[in-house]
């Protein structure tokens, strides 16, 4: 349906740009993209609930980008796309940007799928909010859905303002049956509701003001709509889960304080859910030592903790600890190591990412996921025998 | 007999203490017209290419194109916004810098796989700049008020007469701890070594192929830099450089970096 309705919104927009210009010249354009085969080994053998011991997967994407109308306005494509060979729920198209811009001198309107990142923090991104997250790709949530909006941004002396009009919802997408991790219950994708009468077309509504003050970076939200994280509860009589959206009132600040080599970081937010107030906040810092031993290499070190009044939250008292070492050489080598750990003492889960350019267009990654101690209780419980190890070669072209 | 040595020794002195004192001026005022003479060029773009050569003479190539503008304030400094197109792997980041004399810039950087734009620290201006042998803080090497400036004489280089200069840099992060090099009769830099910050000889920079824009300025489009420690080496060369194109200065703040962005 999702797919369905963005390819006739597209196509019909396409043939609206194509046919309401009156500029025949020829095309300036660029366009890239790379294709990234990729393999996992799970260390533990067989899943919980089955899985292979091992997936294989192709993750692509391809950037288009055009200048037209005298470089008053843009048009920008960026495609993702994914096969992998156990998860059906991982095989997917997205058009992540599919949108067209004008530009003003102090203003710019773009219409159509978009990402918009908001925040600061490494680890716990808690005000981003516009994009729907697709945990089929990791359930950290960092990989986004397009989202179709008609954005209005002024670029003023008090700030920028940016204002949102979403008319169409994203559901989230989970990790399917043969999906590795996945949750301990099957999401029935065929039982989600909303508390929108007008559920995905209700029209969703966010502002924002961001300014540069010296050092500080600010940012100051609000969004009105459908909640991007679903209620997930079990059915008696199926025993899945049913997703319920309800509507999300959120007010955010975002604050990046930036002093010498080091990053202070805090995001927090107040929400509202069905007449239930909520706070959740995270923050922490980031320091480099640069030029270590006089030699190139730089040394990172990232500290955030996260936290969220609601009990119901699995994430509610987290830290995260990273160490980001890079060479500067000129294979861009580079690694990123750290653990997110419970403070309650309930899962602890470790992590390691290498990355090194092989070619000038090929590149190397390579991601270790290991769990620690998991209470039983822990909702992360079912992601307990998902240990793997990742390779990735990213072709460039 | 006995005063005369006296007079010698106190003429000898007295030249000693003036040319010293003169030394510095005469540095400084070198360095301020060679500045000097760069400024007035409103705003720029061009692409550029870095070839980075191994001591076994692999190469590899890095492409970025750049915009800058040059600050009114006289006492700040300019503002430049780099696409980076090579390597693949970073084709579509850009990076923000509004730069400061003798304090850390500030940066933001595009990132297209998040669609964010992230506040950097800018406290490695003295770090190796996409894995070549230049940095950051070599492209403003010529602002005379990073540096404290010492004149050492005249010295014959490629078949001409230049002003041999000292230079001590003022910013507390730089990498280097004291720069020699010549500047020509066009008040040009032609090549400058770099001391690292254990003092010794870390690289050279080789100012080459000067060419005159607006008519006034002269600007170097190949900047050939030999490491002597690790012995690679970078040719970074400018192409199609245009001076005054008339670019809008409110593409130089953040909020534009998503607008300039793929």
């Amino acid at each position: 349906m999702n797919k369905t309705f963005n390819i006739l919104l597209y196509i019909s927009f396409s043939l609206f740009l194509l046919t309401s210009s009156n500029y025949s010249v020829a095309l300036e354009y660029k366009s890239y993209g790379y294709i990234q085969p990729e393999f996992s080994y799970f260390l533990d053998g067989k899943g919980r609930h089955n899985q292979s011991k091992d997936k294989s997967s192709v993750f692509s994407q391809g950037t288009f980008i055009a200048y037209v109308q005298d470089d008053a306005a843009k048009i920008t494509v960026n495609a993702i796309g994914r096969y992998d060979d156990q998860d059906n729920n991982r095989t997917y198209f997205d058009l992540q940007k599919f949108k067209y811009e004008y530009f003003l001198d102090d203003a710019t309107l773009s219409i159509g799928n978009d990402i918009i990142f908001w925040g600061v923090n490494e680890s716990f991104h808690v005000v981003d909010i516009i994009n729907q997250s697709n945990i089929a790709e990791n359930l950290a949530g960092t990989k986004k859905l397009g989202q179709p909006m008609i954005a209005l941004s002024f670029y003023k002396e008090i700030g920028d303002i940016n204002l949102y009009m979403m008319p169409y919802f994203r559901e989230r997408i989970f990790p399917g049956n043969k999906g590795r991790p996945r949750y301990a219950a099957e999401i029935d994708k065929d039982s989600v509701t909303f508390e929108s009468s007008e559920e995905e077309k209700r029209i969703d509504l966010a502002v924002r003001f961001s300014k540069v003050i010296d050092d500080f970076d600010i940012g100051i939200s609000h969004f009105r709509g459908n909640a991007r994280d679903p209620e997930l509860s079990v059915d008696q009589s199926t025993l899945k889960l049913n997703p319920y959206y309800p509507i999300l009132s959120q007010t955010s600040i975002d604050i990046q304080a930036t002093k010498e080599s080091w990053l202070y970081k805090l995001e927090a937010l107040t929400g509202k859910i069905e007449s239930e107030n909520h706070v959740r906040a995270a923050g922490g810092f980031e320091y480099t030592i640069y030029g270590i031993n006089n030699t190139s290499q730089d040394l990172g070190i990232v500290a955030e903790y996260l936290f969220d009044d609601r009990n119901s939250n699995p994430f509610n008292n987290e830290t995260a600890l990273a160490v980001r070492w890079t060479k500067n050489d000129i294979n861009s080598t580079a690694l990123l190591a750290g653990a997110y750990l419970d403070l309650r003492g309930d899962s602890n889960r470790f992590f390691c990412e290498y990355e090194k350019r092989l070619k000038d267009d090929v590149k190397l990654f390579l991601d270790a996921s290991l769990n620690g101690h998991i209470n039983s209780n822990d909702f992360t419980y079912a992601f307990k025998d998902d240990s793997n190890l990742t390779i990735k070669i990213a072709k460039y072209f | 007999m006995k005063q005369n040595i006296y007079i010698f020794l106190i003429l000898i002195l007295s030249t000693v203490l003036i040319s010293a004192e003169t030394a510095d001026e005469k540095g400084l005022s070198i360095a301020m017209q060679s500045y000097e003479n760069s400024r007035g060029y409103v705003d720029s773009q061009s692409d550029q290419l870095m070839i980075l050569i191994d001591p076994n003479g692999n190469e590899v190539i890095r492409e970025i194109s750049g915009k800058t503008l040059e600050n009114e304030d006289p006492n700040d400094g300019d503002k430049s916004i780099i696409f980076f197109n090579k390597p693949k792997d970073v084709e579509g980041t850009v990076m923000l810098s509004h730069t400061h004399v003798n304090d850390d810039d500030d940066q933001w950087l595009y990132l297209p796989a998040l669609g964010r734009v992230k506040r950097i620290s800018s406290s490695n201006k003295s770090g190796s700049f996409m894995g070549s042998e230049i940095s950051f803080e070599d492209f403003s090497g010529l602002d005379y008020r990073k540096y404290d400036w010492k004149y050492l004489g005249e010295e014959e280089y490629d078949g001409e007469t230049c002003f041999k200069l000292e230079s001590y840099p003022k910013y507390k992060n730089s990498g280097y701890t004291k720069r020699i090099g010549l500047t020509d009769s066009l008040f040009r830099a032609r090549k400058i070594d770099y001391y690292d910050r254990k003092g010794e000889l870390l690289k050279t920079i080789y100012f080459e192929d000067y060419n005159l824009y607006l008519d006034k300025i002269w600007n170097a489009d190949t900047f050939k830099v030999v490491n002597h420690q690790n012995n690679n080496s970078t040719i970074y060369k400018w192409i199609n450089r245009e001076l005054n194109v008339g670019l809008n200065k409110k593409d130089f703040e953040k909020s534009s970096l998503l607008k300039l962005a793929d």
